[in-house]
């Protein structure tokens, strides 16, 4: 039932995504199309297009996790969605890999964009490399990219701490859709789960913070190394990225705690309007 | 016979209201049961819990022997009180979602039926008529070999000429071994399928009756709705 689940989870939430998506990858054959044809203007209108269209992608897939998981559970195709003969909890898990794999394609493309900005810049002189980055305010930054030898391992802290971030994102969103839509609150779904999310986040965030206090073990990334420490590490110079161990293991059980959360009131406290 | 559900001491509260109190009684299998009462006298909260949309409740309930869950989903065919397909759907991805999803669905019945019933397989939902869709929505529902066929206000917005229609759709297509609990408050259009019918009150079973008992004394299921509705008018 689970790849059923995917598949029309798939259908479903693409409407939202893939209207974005395709605007960006029009921009990006425009910018394609004036790097071939030499045609300053066209290049830096497209730039510019596929700039904002990247930042756009991740907008958009972020707020379609939202509007998705509300339509399909709680508005009135919920009444086809939780008559489906299956557990509460698969058809969760087939909204969070879905919502996941989104996420990572909307990162991903933004990542591509902002590429294939680049690649369109360094193909100039060097002074529209200079304007280009200076519009955007990355200018410096190659300099700051760490050694190949440390890349690897910089890669695999980052993916684990997207998976992490994204996880914690979207165990907020159904948490707090999940809640409000409970008889209490189903009044004012939208205001109760905006302010669920706003409380949880914070109440998490503070605890977090002090966790990271009570356990100042940070790892960080530096331009040469990768390596654990007992202080902040931002003090240090050619430090890059610097993680609170604490933290980061309470966000990982924080994401878990709210899915396993969801799923419980959805199989016990559900109360379709 | 045994009883496809049963109920007892069922209560259900939205704050102060109370919609359902201490309700109890059973529907036996291969039995087409009324669900009648005035709007907001409990009916579709009921369907709710039978159908497991609404969990937090009190009191047993029982569907083929077993509480709401996926079992009873499977063998519940549910028809809501609204149009619940996504709109991006056309009905040839709507019969696909139910063939997925439920293995006593008829697909081939479905695609035949669509057609005859003059609905456009390639046509989306969302460029479809309020009659279309429910339309749809009932074929679906129609199509499967459920054990139990739940069907909320299934005439509700139609005109007599589309409730008859309806009504023979339902009647030549429901599985004969099944049971059938269809809510509605247009009683004169549906008293002659009933075997028995349940009218609801103020959240309380006041009337479980076979309809031959009522006729038995010489009167209608319409004529016993308006003697114990007359209140709400």
């Amino acid at each position: 039932m689970l790849g059923k689940l995917l598949k029309y989870e798939i259908k479903h939430s693409a409407r939202y995504t893939m209207v974005i998506y395709g605007v960006t990858a029009i921009f990006a054959l425009i910018t394609g199309i004036a790097l071939i044809a030499n045609s300053t203007w066209l290049g830096v209108t497209g730039c510019f297009a596929l700039y904002v269209a990247g930042i756009a992608s991740v907008v958009v897939t972020l707020v379609s996790v939202i509007k998705n998981f509300y339509d399909t559970l709680y508005g009135r195709q919920g009444y086809l969605t939780f008559t489906l003969p299956v557990k509460c909890s698969t058809l969760l898990l087939s909204k969070v890999i879905v919502s996941f794999l989104w996420i990572v394609v909307s990162f991903l493309i933004m990542a591509a964009t902002y590429l294939l900005i680049f690649l369109y810049a360094k193909d100039k002189s060097e002074g529209m490399l200079d304007s280009i980055m200076g519009v955007f305010a990355v200018s410096g930054l190659m300099e700051l990219l760490p050694s190949k030898a440390v890349l690897i391992q910089v890669v695999l802290m980052v993916a684990l701490l997207a998976i992490l971030t994204i996880l914690t994102y979207v165990g907020f969103v159904y948490f707090s859709v999940t809640v409000a839509n409970t008889r209490p609150l189903q009044s004012h779904p939208k205001l109760f789960g905006g302010l669920v999310f706003f409380g949880v986040f914070f109440l998490t965030s503070s605890i977090g913070n002090k966790l990271t206090e009570a356990l100042p073990l940070t790892f960080n990334v530096a331009t040469d190394r990768v390596f654990f420490a007992f202080k902040n590490m931002f003090e240090v110079e050619n430090v890059l990225l610097s993680y609170g161990v604490g933290g980061t293991i309470f966000s990982g059980i924080i994401a878990l705690g709210l899915l396993f959360a969801t799923g419980y009131i959805m199989e016990h406290k559900v109360n379709l309007k | 016979m045994s009883n496809i559900i049963q109920v007892e001491g069922l209560n259900k509260s939205y704050g102060k209201k109370v919609v359902l109190d201490n309700v109890s009684f059973s529907i036996e299998e291969g039995s087409i049961v009324g669900l009648l009462g005035p709007n907001g006298c409990g009916k579709t909260t009921l369907i709710k819990i039978l159908t497991g949309l609404i969990k937090d409740h009190n009191g047993m309930v029982r569907i083929d022997n077993e509480e709401p869950g996926v079992h009873t989903k499977s063998i519940v065919a549910f028809l809501p009180d609204k149009s619940y397909l996504p709109d991006w759907m056309k009905p040839t991805d709507a019969i696909s979602y139910f063939a997925d999803f439920y293995e006593d669905f008829d697909k081939d019945k479905a695609i035949s039926m669509v057609t005859e019933f003059g609905l456009d397989p390639h046509q989306r939902l969302k460029t479809m008529s309020k009659g279309q869709q429910e339309k749809l929505s009932l074929i679906l529902v129609m199509c499967r070999r459920a054990k139990l066929y739940i069907l909320d206000e299934p005439l509700g917005g139609l005109d007599p000429a589309a409730r008859s229609a309806i009504l023979d759709l339902i009647m030549n297509n429901y599985a004969k071994d099944a049971s059938v609990l269809i809510s509605t408050h247009l009683i004169n259009d549906v008293e002659r399928i009933f075997d028995r019918v349940l009218m609801i009150s103020q959240g309380k079973v006041i009337v479980n009756s076979h309809v031959d008992e009522i006729r038995e004394k010489g009167k209608t299921v319409e004529e016993v709705f308006k003697e114990v509705f007359s209140y709400a008018w």
